[in-house]
């Protein structure tokens, strides 16, 4: 692993001989031609999905929910367009202020607070100052604020054609479509002059009526479907939209924009902590894949092994031991035993390897001095009844051979140097 | 292309411009943080673009052919650069994992324009057979050091490595009981397995037996007129006689016996008998064999014969086929017609797998004289005392089963004719020589 200059320089004649050595890894052009195919066929299929979506129109953002100039389903162009035809002077607010001023000179006001920026107190404030306030899907905060006592009651059942009170809109509305929400209103609220209008089942009402904070007119509309392009032709809709809208010459739309967030309420985690430590988090980021890139890029190709095969000798032995003991053959294990021991004190004992078993048997029994009859037992007659007993004779048949080699030892007193002690 | 921790280092060190310009604003932090990144990709593609290129090299490598296995080789590599940038690179040489390379296989070089410069690796090789490298790959870094581009270039080499022929060490010993064979020792003993070698001078301490009579009376004394010179004939065992040795590849040699391969204890056994018998004067042929001939090493003598051996064993590897016995003793014939000392070498443990081996034996006992040589496995011989436990001893009856049957193949074996040496692993290689010269001794080559 050491590196050293070269004793000579390579003389100019074997530079020219040398061939340069063949590159494994393919260039950049070469991984380019040799994917061509690949590239041209996701060039192709980026290329179709940029020009479906820009023949679809879905290209663009959808846009906001109840937007005076979206002409996207969810949104209010229609209605808009609708209301500046008969007349009525439609203009935008994005924030508090401009609808304030707007509603203090007699304009009708339609708030839609999608996500319930706008504060208890500006609420209260719009609603003083506007004769005719319409809010669209009022959220709770908005609910607590102008008409304690109306509350949230869940979706319609289905298209609403009960009317249920003498507003002179829902009147000429008659029905509602699917797709509304509900408010309840209770005896309190009830007292202070709300109504509701287009019932469904026994307290749900779609739209509330009431009076403002200083006298004016406060309509409560729990869905924005009346609303939206996609839905407002359809069944009363657009009579019970236009009615509350087109009430006054002039009508402010007013959806609620992010600087119209109370200042006393809780900060956010992004203005809580200093301003660097976002980008450290994405710097953090970077550095991470970077040393990923680092670390997981390897030096050349894996080098495989080309291992021989090798199998454990054992392996046979082990599994005859255990078909032996699956099948608890107790004797046929025995017998093995028995066999070998058999064949080892014959030989032991110099008997020829024809010997019958009784024969063995007996030479063992007299040159150990056990009893013959109880070493012929031992070396054919029993049959283990049970796995002790099993374990009981292949010991014993194991001391018997044991001693059977002892008594043909020469004494063990002999040192090796042959004298005695 | 490759990115070095230096560049990681550098992207991690842009917390300290972002962290200053946050104190003023987050805007100025993002900004911080754009343009330091920008600043560390741009070093690094500046870097990449002055780095050489590692493909325009020549890779020349000087490496022994052969080395034994367990000794150690020095690998050289020289690289010559032949681009017109200096080349910082880090090389790294494609050897096989069992080539043993010692320390990191990761060498730096510095090498300005169209020089060469040579690194070596030193190589212990834990396996047998051919280790190679195909390729090398170099990773060379910018002036910077943050980006470098990678290429792996193709510069095979093959190292072979030789079985390591342990029982080297029971050569002398066996060595000096074929001298006492031989007629060198003062013992001039006529007996078997000796043939008459020449007839010389009586010299004083000579066996009076050994005095050849008519010999000594064609020889007059020139200097003592009437008399006599004494004349002793000279004995010697014999010689030039044929040794094959067949080795059994098949898939019984794959066995791992004692944590050594069947094969490899069989490599071991037949260059012990090869260099006793070439030191012994007999021709030695050794085939490789399963269902094809894997190897085989034929008319050569001496020193040649062991480096050819070697050679031929260093690329077999054991196989999973069953062993075709049925064409050995025509591969035998091939190598000689006379009467030769045929040696197999395979795993004569189970009536079973040797009834192929027990088939063609007759064929081969007829004409020659066989030895069957088998590896035992001490693990049985252990086993089959160990009874404290059922599972025990139901291991030490399979273990009695085993060696059971491993006599009965024995036994067959001799009853058709041949012999049979049986030993532990590292025993096989000293008995088979011990077998080879008690036949040489009682002239049953």
């Amino acid at each position: 692993m050491t590196a050293t200059r070269a004793p000579a320089r390579a003389p100019a004649a074997e530079t020219g001989t040398d061939p340069v050595a063949a590159a494994i890894t393919p260039t950049l052009r070469e991984t380019f031609r040799r994917r061509r195919a690949w590239i041209v066929i996701a060039a192709v299929l980026v290329l179709g999905a940029l020009v479906v979506l820009v023949v679809q129109g879905g290209a663009r953002a959808p846009g906001p929910i109840l937007g005076a100039d979206n002409p996207a389903p969810p949104g209010s162009k229609a209605l808009v367009q609708v209301l500046r035809a008969h007349g009525v002077d439609v203009s935008e607010a994005r924030t508090a202020e401009a609808a304030l001023d707007a509603a203090a000179s007699g304009a009708t006001v339609l708030l839609y607070d999608e996500t319930g920026i706008l504060g208890a107190e500006r609420l209260t404030e719009l609603a003083a100052a506007a004769d005719r306030l319409v809010v669209a899907e009022p959220g709770f905060g908005a609910l607590e604020a102008l008409a304690p006592g109306v509350r949230l009651a869940g979706a319609a059942s289905g298209p609403i054609d009960d009317v249920a009170c003498a507003a002179r809109p829902a009147e000429r509305a008659e029905a509602l479509s699917d797709g509304q929400r509900l408010l309840t209103v209770d005896d309190d609220a009830a007292a202070a002059g709300w109504r509701g209008c287009f019932r469904d089942g026994e307290f749900g009402y779609a739209v509330a009526t009431g009076p403002g904070p200083s006298g004016g007119e406060v309509a409560l509309v729990a869905a924005t479907t009346v609303f939206e392009n996609e839905h407002v032709d359809e069944s009363g809709n657009a009579a019970l939209a236009i009615g509350l809208l087109g009430a006054s010459d002039e009508l402010v739309w007013y959806l609620p924009g992010p600087a119209d967030a109370d200042a006393a309420e809780a900060p956010t985690l992004a203005e809580l902590t200093p301003g660097w430590v976002s980008p450290v988090v994405v710097l953090a980021i970077a550095v991470t894949i970077a040393a990923g890139v680092w670390r997981g890029r390897r030096l050349g190709p894996l080098v495989v092994e080309r291992l021989p095969v090798q199998v454990p000798a054992g392996e046979t032995s082990e599994g005859r031991a255990r078909l032996y003991a699956r099948s608890t053959s107790r004797g046929h294990a025995l017998d093995q035993l028995r066999i070998g021991a058999i064949g080892r004190i014959a030989a032991v004992l110099r008997l020829p390897r024809s010997a019958p078993v009784e024969a063995v048997a007996d030479a063992a029994a007299q040159a150990t001095g056990r009893d013959a009859a109880s070493v012929a037992r031992l070396l054919v007659g029993t049959r283990p009844a049970g796995d002790r007993e099993l374990v009981d004779l292949a010991a014993e048949l194991d001391r018997l051979e044991h001693d059977v080699a002892a008594s043909v030892r020469p004494d063990d007193r002999t040192d090796p140097t042959g004298r005695r002690p | 292309m490759a990115v070095t921790g230096r560049f990681v280092l550098l992207v991690a060190l842009g917390v300290v411009p972002v962290v200053v310009a946050g104190l003023q604003g987050a805007d100025a932090a993002w900004l911080a943080l754009v343009g330091w990144l920008a600043l560390s990709i741009g070093a690094g593609v500046l870097d990449l673009s002055l780095a050489a290129s590692p493909r325009r090299l020549v890779l020349t490598r000087s490496l022994p052919d052969r080395v034994r296995l367990g000794e150690t080789v020095t690998s050289e590599l020289a690289v010559q650069h032949l681009g017109p940038r200096v080349l910082r690179a880090v090389v790294r040489d494609g050897w096989d994992p069992s080539a043993g390379i010692a320390g990191p296989n990761r060498t730096r070089l510095r090498i300005p324009p169209g020089e060469r410069r040579r690194m070596s690796l030193e190589l212990t090789p834990w396996r047998r057979g051919d280790r190679r490298a195909e390729e090398v790959t170099i990773r060379s870094s910018g002036p910077l050091g943050l980006w470098s581009r990678q290429a792996t270039l193709a510069a095979p080499g093959r190292l072979r490595v030789l079985p390591p022929f342990h029982s080297r060490v029971h050569l002398p010993s066996r060595l000096t009981r074929l001298r006492e064979l031989d007629g060198r020792t003062p013992l001039l003993i006529r007996g078997q397995g000796t043939e008459f070698d020449s007839i010389r001078e009586y010299v004083r301490g000579d066996d009076v037996r050994s005095i050849d009579w008519r010999a000594t009376a064609r020889h007059v004394d020139p200097e003592v007129p009437g008399s006599m010179r004494l004349m002793v004939r000279t004995w010697r065992p014999e010689r030039d006689r044929r040794i094959v040795i067949v080795a059994d590849t098949s898939r019984t040699a794959a066995a791992r016996v004692d944590d050594e391969p069947r094969l490899d204890t069989a490599w071991e056994a037949s260059l012990l008998l090869a260099a006793l018998a070439s030191h012994a004067g007999d021709r030695v042929d050794f085939l490789a064999w399963d269902r094809r001939l894997r190897g085989r090493v034929h008319g050569a003598g001496g020193a040649e014969l062991l480096a050819r051996m070697v050679d031929t064993m260093a690329g077999i590897d054991a196989e999973l086929i069953e062993a075709d016995w049925a064409s050995v003793p025509g591969h035998v014939r091939r190598v000689t017609s006379h009467h030769a000392l045929v040696v197999l070498l395979t795993a004569a443990d189970s009536p079973g797998s040797a009834r192929g081996l027990l088939s063609v034996l007759p064929q081969l006992t007829a004409r020659h004289t066989v030895v069957v040589a088998s590896v035992a496995d001490p693990a049985l011989l252990a086993a089959r005392h160990e009874r404290d436990t059922l599972d025990e001893v139901y291991g030490a009856s399979a273990a009695e089963r085993g060696l059971l049957d491993v006599e009965r193949v024995g036994a067959a074996i001799r009853r058709l004719g041949g012999i049979t040496v049986t030993a532990a692993p590292h025993e096989l290689p000293p008995a088979l020589a011990d077998c080879y010269l008690e036949l040489k001794a009682t002239g049953r080559l």
